[in-house]
């Protein structure tokens, strides 16, 4: 690199050190980053980003939204790199869902060195260098799960919990909570609570098929932490003829394909999320913040156990079937 | 004269691609900045040229800035480390599918060393490229022991060295205490060119090493001899199967190596991770003009591959495209790449 070239590069890195301060009549640039784009629960998210948009264009506040998931889903090498790019391009702030609680730190906490500012929503990050940590408080959901099978099954029987994936925080904690409950049901037995969905539906049919071939015949009851695991595992259940309520069938998340199967009765309850509020808040807090407002560290969007019974509930039917067209064009 | 004029060519070809590729992206950013910045003013009554006196080219600069330098580099490290290995057994007419997992199943070799008591960090990296030069070693000797197709072995070493990494991590990510490893790919100062993290340090010599180690050296001969006509090497006197072994083996070396560089960016070892990584360090090396068919390749030409890709994905996403189109993109890339390289060398003929 000659001289010159190495100098012109010095002068644009500082340059770029001054931005924030040029650029103070600028759209607030939001990046929201998700652990992926596929699933229908990140869909939800993305309208909640682009409702805070529209509300805070409203009070006249404006706001760029911009979405951006790893480039190969569930990829937390390809998070980071995200992360770090949007930080390179000075964005406003970063609200980010992040795919680890451990390999997130650095590009978090460097976001912060940048003086780019970030929101977790979702699952945790073991860091304090965040503005607000936005999301389901998913113990307590996995904790209503559990009671709710514990319930169903008049307290006895032989439970299946079929894990999502490694280190996913959100999960892991719905997998814990579930845990806790069901540990109040001394007639109930797990049977197994080792296997791993996997990130797709594929995946997760894949497992739940050689879960059951080998327990099929003796579970009463079955619990999955998120939208993949629970619609995988109800194919399975299907497959062998167990699904319709001989099985009784805990699920996580309203992806559409379990709201049929709900109503079909293969699925006889489900812990849902409020994914539109939670983008929807993780855009809003990042814009208090920016604009000089205090916020809380913790914010919770709640959590509710949708069965057969109350899914016809107005509100409930909001929680279903989210009005994404009206936010994502 | 006139050969080695070609010959420089074929070094400069992907060099050329790169500087291409970055004033492409420079342009566009400096149209969307001037865009965006008529928009954001709501001044679209002004003529164009007008309005480029008001911007501020953020996206611009932020492209060129020797931030976003630093950060293209260190994210090129794990694909152009691999790239590095892959080019010598790419050279040799062979090929390794399974470099991504080795990666992986390093990345959670060296986190479980970590976690041990007696493993000093120094112990860790060695273990850890060695444990990738010994899948090379595998790949290399059922390569050449049984005469079989290097696609084969190393697709079923891909999900075998995949499945040991989940084994290893307890199918789990595998975290370990603070390490002075972590070092090695850290952003001290984000904003800033310098501090570069070691990585790219290591990775720069590496190539060099490794470049040097290709044209210099007897070992290098052989592997270029084998790759153009195996058959022919034979005959020459050169020990095929013997250097097809080592080959591996070194591929190997590299791997491991990337797979401990990938432990010290994600700060813990991921069975899961690198899926596909394979493909990337394929494609840089192909992208910088090595041939399938064996006996073409540079080293350079492979660094400056990785580099394509890692500044196409920086580009794209500093001008906000969405992931499909990125991919769509960096496939057209590759195709096109190759593509040029074939009618160059026809036109040579």
């Amino acid at each position: 690199m000659n001289p010159a070239r190495f100098i012109g590069r010095i002068l644009f890195a500082t340059s770029i050190l001054a931005l924030p301060l040029l650029a103070a009549d600028r759209p607030l640039t939001i990046a929201v980053v998700p652990k992926g784009t596929t699933h229908e629960y990140w869909k939800s998210i993305h309208a909640g980003a682009e409702k805070a948009k529209l509300e805070l264009a409203q009070q006249g506040v404006r706001v760029n939204v911009i979405w951006k998931g790893p480039l190969k889903e569930d990829d937390r090498d390809q998070q980071i790199q995200v992360v770090e790019n949007f930080m390179i391009r000075h964005v406003s702030g970063i609200v980010l869902a992040p795919l680890d609680s451990k390999a997130l730190v650095r590009p978090v906490e460097n976001a912060e060195k940048a003086k780019v500012p970030v929101v977790i929503i979702d699952s945790g990050l073991e860091t304090d260098k965040y503005v607000s940590f936005v999301a389901t408080d998913n113990l307590k959901g996995g904790q209503m799960a559990g009671e709710e099978l514990g319930k169903l099954l008049g307290g006895k029987g032989k439970v299946i919990l079929l894990r999502y994936a490694v280190g996913s925080a959100s999960t892991e904690l719905r997998e814990k909570g579930f845990l806790e409950a069901l540990a109040k049901f001394p007639d109930i037995k797990l049977i197994s609570s080792d296997q791993y969905a996997g990130p797709t539906r594929e995946t997760s049919y894949q497992a739940s098929q050689n879960l059951l071939r080998r327990f099929g015949n003796e579970v009463d009851g079955i619990f999955c932490p998120n939208e993949n695991s629970t619609i995988g595992m109800t194919m399975a259940l299907r497959d062998i003829g167990r699904a319709g309520g001989k099985v009784k069938m805990m699920g996580f998340d309203a992806g559409s394909q379990s709201v049929e199967d709900m109503k079909k009765g293969d699925v006889q309850g489900l812990i849902v999320q409020n994914p539109l509020y939670m983008g929807y808040k993780g855009v809003m807090t990042m814009v208090e913040h920016l604009q000089g407002k205090p916020v809380e560290k913790r914010i919770d969007t709640g959590v509710v156990l949708v069965t057969k019974d109350n899914m016809d509930d107005p509100k409930i039917k909001d929680l279903l079937y989210p009005p994404l067209d009206k936010y994502l064009k | 004269m006139k050969i080695s004029w070609r010959k420089h060519l074929n070094t400069l070809g992907p060099l050329v691609g790169l500087i291409f590729v970055v004033v492409i992206f420079a342009t566009l950013l400096a149209w969307k900045d001037v865009m965006d910045g008529r928009e954001f003013s709501g001044e679209t009554g002004v003529s164009f040229f007008a309005s480029i006196k008001d911007t501020d080219f953020y996206g611009l600069k932020a492209f060129l800035g020797g931030a976003n330098a630093k950060i293209v580099l260190t994210q090129t490290v794990i694909v152009a480390l691999g790239a590095l290995g892959m080019t010598v057994v790419i050279i040799s007419g062979g090929i390794d599918l399974s470099a991504g997992s080795v990666v992986a199943l390093c990345s959670v070799v060296g986190a479980q060393l970590l976690n041990t008591s007696w493993a000093s960090p120094w112990g860790v990296v060695l273990i850890t490229v060695a444990a990738g030069g010994v899948v090379g070693l595998v790949n290399g000797g059922v390569v050449a022991g049984l005469r079989m197709m290097p696609f084969i072995v190393t697709l079923g070493m891909m999900t075998i060295a995949r499945g040991a990494a989940k084994w290893l991590g307890g199918n789990q990510t595998v975290n370990f205490p603070d390490t002075p490893l972590l070092n090695l790919m850290a952003l001290h100062k984000p904003d800033a060119f310098f501090p570069l993290p070691y990585g790219v340090w290591i990775t720069a010599g590496l190539a060099v090493l490794t470049a040097l180690l290709l044209r210099q050296t007897i070992f290098g001969r052989y592997v270029f001899a084998i790759g153009s006509n195996e058959a022919t090497a034979r005959l020459c006197g050169i020990r095929v199967q013997w250097m097809k072994v080592v080959v591996y083996a070194l591929a190997g070396l590299y791997f491991g190596l990337a797979g401990l560089m990938q432990m010290a960016r994600l700060a813990q070892g991921d069975p899961t991770v690198a899926i596909g990584l394979e493909l990337d360090m394929i494609a840089a090396v192909v992208i910088g003009g090595a041939s399938l068919n064996g006996g073409a390749g540079s080293v350079a030409g492979s660094m400056v591959g990785a580099l394509i890709m890692t500044t196409l994905r920086s580009g794209s996403q500093l001008m906000g495209w969405p992931n499909y189109f990125q991919e769509i993109i960096i496939g057209t890339v590759i195709v096109l790449a190759v593509a040029l390289d074939r009618l160059r060398h026809r036109a040579a003929k």
